[in-house]
């Protein structure tokens, strides 16, 4: 029973995961720079889930629930933009005149949140299921 | 012993097991809830209907061997369910959900899934209420009340 509560938990703690680079990927959606002020647009990430846990405490959570495999850095080509007066236009080249723009589409980030949203709720209602169960095995000594 | 009587008179070995049952399986939909949106992840289930018709074979062989009133139910190992030694029941799921493939390879089911979830925790209340009302009628004889 027990058990069944670190599975859910292990689902939320994947979505929250999802959410917190979705959240990076919107924020970040028109950084061209990096931290030290240099031409790097932001790259999207992008997080993988693969079944069981390996940071659960028994045998039984190693085997069962989820977590997050990879967070994928996306190297999709950059998303260039006419703009020749700007001082990060690309001066040679095949995009001479073109700045340089992450690649991260809005409609798809929001689109993800939402999706990652409802299986947080899914997990959460599992997790209410198992702790109703706890509670009824309770009463019955009480 | 006079304790063993008590815990295995009736319906109380039933009761039991289907209470373990649904403790079990409710480790299975939160594994298939967690993994609702894992690539290449197919959610699997032990089948309630298996476990019934196991379970009614046993309380069968305790009627044709006790009359049905006492006696621990003997429990035949099934290829999903297994009593382990702890207490626990083992189960090893191998129902699969039968639906369509999704573009990552995940053929998950999510009304199907919730609806178990639901029916699971209907089965585990259903048999703690009927278990409470042995205990119930087991207290009122222990405190001589009527």
């Amino acid at each position: 029973m027990y058990g069944a509560l670190d599975i859910s938990t292990s689902g939320m703690t994947a979505q929250r995961t999802r959410i917190e680079a979705i959240a990076q990927n919107i924020a970040n959606k028109d950084a061209i720079l990096d931290s030290n002020g240099e031409l790097s647009p932001y790259r999207e990430r992008i997080v993988h889930f693969a079944p069981g846990d390996p940071s659960a405490k028994t045998a039984d959570g190693r085997e069962m629930g989820v977590h997050v495999s990879m967070i994928e850095i996306n190297q999709a080509p950059f998303n260039w933009r006419y703009d020749p007066e700007s001082a990060f236009a690309a001066k040679s080249g095949p995009h001479t005149g073109y700045v340089p723009e992450p690649m991260v589409n809005p409609v798809v980030q929001q689109m993800n949140a939402m999706e990652a949203a409802r299986a947080y709720e899914m997990n959460v209602v599992a997790a209410e299921a198992t702790k109703a169960m706890t509670a009824q095995a309770l009463r019955l000594l009480a | 012993m006079l304790i063993d009587e008590v815990t295995s008179s009736g319906a109380m070995p039933a009761l039991e097991m289907m209470v373990r049952f649904a403790g079990s399986r409710q480790r299975v939909l939160a594994h298939n809830i967690a993994n609702i949106d894992t690539p290449n992840f197919r959610p699997m289930d032990v089948s309630p209907g298996g476990f019934q018709a196991a379970l009614a074979e046993a309380v069968e062989r305790r009627r044709a061997a006790t009359g049905g009133e006492s006696g621990q139910l003997e429990w035949k190992e099934t290829s999903e369910v297994r009593a382990g030694a702890d207490g626990f029941l083992e189960l090893t799921p191998k129902t699969a959900s039968g639906n369509i493939l999704f573009h990552d390879r995940n053929n998950r089911d999510l009304e199907r899934t919730m609806q178990d979830l639901v029916e699971n925790v209907t089965v585990f209340r259903a048999a703690i209420d009927l278990m409470r009302g042995r205990t119930e009628l087991l207290r009122q004889a222990i405190s001589e009340r009527s």
